[in-house]
């Protein structure tokens, strides 16, 4: 366990100095992934050949209607959910079980109930072999980094939906994952609570320099957040169209109302409108 | 960040300021303070009420008083029965049953529970068995019992062993099946072990559900001691209950009925005390 944490120290400084180190290695590489169900109506492909890569640093959103396989992608590259076809590098090592490189955040945030915040964000490192003192020190640092000093001792039921996720995306940080997982993170807030969320996360991203992949149905979190929208498409989950988002760092929600964030949600919008008639059809000759 | 988390803490304050906002519009608190005074005046009464009607009928002739022996009565038998020393007998005798089946039972019932909940196999061969037998109501396995066992102590501690079991059995299961599968994934993409998984998220969140089970125990034991004492013994309080119903001491008989009852009412209330701790995080 100490040799995987020396190795992990040493990448994280060696990547601080570019950014975009696009000639590097892919933090993430998924190849021809394609996922299979049982169900009572015979076999049904959730996932069909998708293959995308994520560079280290990188924010990549995927975006799709609900159904159609996004999550599924996620929790595969979690090592949640096999087994499945294809290729799943991370970090340039394949994908089994759950690795604690890589960090989740559900939609719910499933924080135990039983432990305080400061413990909940404890249990990761406990669970690494950490002391408890050390475990408390880490949380600590991340219970003032998401603003939620005085709640240190609360227990997860005492807190409001927003701030439970705010614990959990710190629980998630608190291994130092080199990739964070997040799938509709934000998907239960209300639209207020979701905006200041976004912030938040954008803040967060600045100092902590994982990878993320974030899964979300609204197209205009995913343009706001990510560096790179991938577009799904349902029954047979696909990736459709890759877009690329160039608007300038720092954002915040405000860029809502840009021109530049308007032309890239119409493109975006355009093909999941086509993508849904297409699909509305099939469904209805079918 | 702290602007949003003072935001909601606001949001809390307001129901206490509320409370004291009430104060200041004269209409309302008064009228809602006067019918609070009343409920509390008439929660008060409501059992000495009930002692003095009682009383008056038994004593008014409509009833036959000796089937019918008004509170005094009972309270002097009572009186008799603690003086004679066969009450600290008697008490001891029935919460020594009632304990040791309820801790033997329950402890089988929670091993059992986590046993089944967790590994499928081990619920296929135990539980279609455990269905059958739980819903036999233990009172009917007292014949039997004095078969196997006679009069003696280890046919009571059976019956409420039997009594307790399943429904902590079951509790405990239930509980175990109904942890959130979301915590256990939560649990392992943060680096917990398949086998720690037991100890670090399934007990304790089984552990809402194993201290209803465990509670409701609490009465079910006292139910099955009343059979196992009837089944024949020679101390406790339903054995004298018994005793007294052939000797005619209905005053005795009713002092009994308000022992056993005050007895289990303390149990149930001190095991919800407890319980209250034992769940600490709601």
């Amino acid at each position: 366990m100490s040799g995987y944490r020396s190795t992990t120290k040493l990448a994280l400084a060696s990547s601080q100095p570019s950014v975009k180190a696009a000639s590097k290695q892919p933090a993430i590489q998924v190849s021809n992934l394609s996922i299979v169900f049982d169900t009572n109506r015979g076999q049904m492909i959730a996932v069909d050949r998708v293959s995308f890569d994520v560079a280290a640093g990188e924010f990549v959103c995927i975006v799709g209607p609900s159904g159609c396989g996004k999550s599924t992608v996620l929790n595969t590259i979690a090592g949640l959910e096999l087994p499945f076809e294809g290729e799943i590098l991370v970090e340039g090592s394949p994908v089994g079980n759950p690795r604690p490189d890589i960090g989740m955040v559900f939609q719910q945030p499933h924080l135990f109930p039983w432990k305080s915040v400061r413990r909940n964000i404890a249990h990761g490192p406990r669970m690494l072999g950490r002391s408890a003192k050390e475990a408390c020190a880490i949380a600590d640092d991340l219970i003032a980094m998401i603003g939620l000093k005085r709640f240190a001792d609360a227990y997860p039921n005492t807190l409001s939906g927003g701030m439970q996720q705010r614990v959990a995306i710190a629980r998630a940080l608190a291994n130092e994952p080199r990739v964070l997982l997040m799938d509709e993170p934000f998907g239960a807030l209300d639209a207020q609570t979701r905006a200041v969320m976004q912030d938040n996360l954008l803040e967060l991203r600045d100092r902590i320099k994982a990878t993320i992949v974030f899964v979300t149905h609204d197209i205009d979190e995913a343009i706001v957040l990510a560096d790179r929208v991938l577009i799904m498409s349902a029954g047979p989950g696909r990736i459709l169209r890759e877009v690329a988002v160039n608007l300038p760092r720092p954002r915040s929600s405000a860029i809502l109302i840009e021109p530049t964030y308007l032309a890239l949600k119409r493109d975006c919008l355009e093909v999941i409108r086509a993508e849904g008639l297409r699909a509305f059809n099939q469904s209805d000759s079918s | 960040m702290e602007i949003g988390a003072e935001a909601i803490v606001q949001n809390k304050t307001p129901k206490r300021a509320a409370v004291t906002a009430g104060a200041d519009r004269p209409g309302r608190r008064p009228t809602s303070g006067r019918f609070r005074r009343l409920n509390v005046l008439v929660g008060v009464l409501s059992i000495p009420l009930f002692v003095i009607l009682w009383e008056l009928i038994s004593r008014s002739g409509i009833v036959n008083m000796v089937l019918f022996p008004p509170p005094t009565v009972v309270a002097a038998a009572v009186l008799e029965w603690m003086r004679s020393g066969q009450f600290f007998w008697d008490v001891a005798a029935s919460l020594y049953r009632v304990s040791a089946g309820f801790l033997l039972g329950s402890a089988l019932g929670v091993l059992l529970g986590i046993l089944t909940g967790q590994f499928p196999v081990v619920s296929s061969l135990l539980s279609p068995l455990f269905q059958i037998l739980r819903p036999i109501p233990p009172i009917a396995f007292v014949p039997i019992v004095i078969l196997w066992f006679g009069l003696s102590e280890a046919g009571k501690l059976f019956l409420v062993v039997w009594g307790v079991f399943f429904t902590v059995w079951l509790s405990t299961h239930i509980g175990v099946q109904k942890v959130d599968r979301g915590l256990i994934r939560a649990a392992l993409m943060l680096g917990t072990p398949r086998r720690q998984m037991l100890q670090e998220i399934i007990l304790l969140g089984a552990l809402p559900y194993i201290v209803v089970g465990l509670r409701t125990a609490v009465s079910i034991s006292f139910y099955t001691l009343v059979a196992a004492e009837l089944a024949g013994t020679f101390a406790g309080v339903v054995y004298r209950i018994e005793i007294a119903q052939q000797n005619l001491q209905t005053g005795q008989v009713m002092g009994g009925l308000a022992a056993l009852g005050l007895i289990s009412f303390i149990a149930d209330r001190l095991f919800a005390a407890l319980a209250e701790r034992t769940v600490w995080w709601r």
